[in-house]
């Protein structure tokens, strides 16, 4: 007890006298960190408005005006049992010529003089969530385009595979910057610690002759880059949230895009919780990194 | 009578000079021994192996028994807490009081509190320095401050004492105060290992001398008793 209350009182005592040190560390990292952050919220947000942009998403599955009623009705029963669709509603010819013109009031004269309703019928699919990537649409697609009675499959091919596109580059953009700037906060950190040794390398020497362990002189610096970690990734959310907030202010100001701001999110808790953990392992990383030479030997 | 310290053929070399050179020295339990010697006649480096400071490139160092040359590292720390170290320069932690500094060997290896308090007040009380127990190092004499330094190596009870010049840095009123105290820890059975170059020290002492010179040792002589 009385061992571990010297090794959070020495690690304390670490970063009380080499404060400026201390708060310089906090702050670099809780300013790389913050970098790295800027990618997740990004990714976060993309991600999640491009899963519910697919949701909202419908497969048109258009039917050849040949088709006969049994035709229309087999496909019907085909889809229903499909165990990707999720929905479907069919559209008859007529339905569609009312909702082009409930749509298109001032064009509707654009079908007159075609006679004959040259609106097709329909069927509306919308898949299931876990079968809405832009690979599993496609084939979907396809699969269906050659039954019977189906004239054309329509759906927005380009803009799923857009925004897959545009979630799979945020996802890597966030990794790349994600490793390169973890590294630097760990050389930064470990930097600390380093300085920190060198200051009170005297008194490691000491401590050594005096019978004390690699770990015991060990833990109070792994405990300071811990909590440098810490409070740096913590202040980082704290930066983010703030300019989070910020951000939807303005957006909700301005008025161009009134109501995206409501769509927008910060991170869960349980993910601002992950990454106080991830400052912390950064921390502890950087204490790793100073400390694995030093003391090697017998002295 | 049992060897508390035995070296055998024990060299040390620096690139490529000796600083021990064939040492081989047996050191009974209880005896008090003087490792006299000018500067850099290699006292300093003979006191570091024993306590696993130094690792010599050739022969054998025992310590009760223990083959201290074969020691893994994680093992020296448990080497160093039997064998108490005394140094000229006392080598205080200068931002922790008197007590805190006695109390460091008993803090490392994990004592209670209780035990702590207890130790620390009888070793200050053994130095004569109990009523300064709060005072930082830099408020106290060099006389005081390396009782404060024999004070941490005697807490917790070591079987051999090593110092290191401990009567360097003082006046020669000092220097009997520190002899007599090293005579007292010794009279209580603690094996006491004293490097100087101070003639004045063995003339206090009349006690067993070994003479190195430029790393070998000469001819032993005891003196007194």
């Amino acid at each position: 007890m009385r061992r571990l209350y010297y090794v959070l009182r020495e690690a304390w005592a670490n970063m009380r006298a080499n404060r400026t040190t201390t708060v310089v560390a906090v702050l670099t990292t809780a300013f790389t960190l913050s970098c790295v952050g800027i990618f997740l919220l990004l990714y976060v947000n993309v991600r999640g408005a491009a899963g519910w942009l697919q949701d909202d998403i419908k497969i048109l599955v258009y039917l050849e005006d040949r088709a006969s009623r049994e035709d229309v009705q087999d496909l019907e029963g085909k889809l229903r049992a499909d165990r990707m669709v999720s929905a479907l509603r069919y559209i008859s010819k007529e339905e569609a010529l009312t909702e082009f013109r409930a749509q298109f009031p001032s064009d509707s004269h654009l079908l007159e003089g075609l006679g004959d309703n040259p609106l097709p019928a329909s069927f509306v699919v919308t898949l299931a969530p876990s079968f809405r990537s832009s690979d599993a649409v496609k084939r979907w697609a396809e699969r269906v385009g050659g039954m019977g009675g189906v004239a054309k499959v329509d759906y927005n091919q380009e803009w799923i595979e857009a925004l897959a596109w545009l979630v799979r580059s945020i996802e890597l953009v966030a990794i790349g910057v994600g490793i390169i700037l973890s590294a630097a906060a760990v050389t930064i950190i470990g930097n600390t610690i380093r300085l920190a040794l060198f200051a009170r390398r005297e008194e490691i020497e000491i401590l050594r002759l005096i019978g004390a362990t690699r770990a015991f002189i060990r833990i109070p610096y792994f405990v300071e880059g811990a909590a440098l970690g810490a409070c740096g990734s913590a202040l980082s959310l704290g930066i983010l949230k703030a300019g989070f907030e910020l951000f939807r202010q303005q957006i909700s100001l301005t008025g161009r895009f009134s109501g995206i701001e409501q769509f927008v999110v910060f991170f869960p808790l349980s993910m601002c919780l992950a990454l106080v953990g991830v400052g912390t392992a950064l921390g502890f990383a950087g204490s790793f990194v100073s400390l694995r030479r030093f003391g090697e030997g017998r002295t | 009578m049992d060897a508390m310290i035995q070296l055998i053929h024990v060299s040390k070399y620096y690139n490529r000079r000796p600083a021990l050179s064939d040492v081989s020295l047996e050191i009974e339990k209880g005896e008090f021994v003087l490792l006299m010697g000018p500067s850099g006649a290699g006292k300093t480096t003979l006191l570091r192996t024993l306590i696993g400071a130094e690792q010599p490139d050739e022969g054998q160092i025992f310590v009760q028994g223990r083959n201290v040359t074969k020691l893994k590292p994680s093992e020296v720390p448990y080497l160093r807490r039997k064998v108490g170290s005394v140094f000229q320069d006392f080598r205080l932690l200068p931002k922790k009081s008197v007590f805190d500094n006695v109390a460091l060997p008993l803090i490392v290896q994990g004592a209670s509190s209780q035990d702590i308090r207890r130790k620390v007040t009888e070793a200050l009380r053994a130095v004569g320095i109990e009523h300064k127990n709060d005072h930082l190092p830099h408020n106290l004499s060099a006389g005081e401050q390396q009782r404060v330094c024999i004070a941490r190596a005697i807490v917790n009870g070591p079987i051999v004492l090593l110092a290191d010049e401990p009567t360097g840095n003082l006046d020669p009123e000092r220097t009997t105060e520190i002899i007599d105290l090293f005579k007292l820890i010794n009279a209580r059975g603690t094996t006491v290992l004293v490097a100087t170059h101070d003639p004045h020290v063995m003339a206090q002492v009349n006690r067993r001398v070994v003479v190195l010179e430029r790393g070998a040792l000469a001819p032993e002589q005891r003196v007194g008793v």
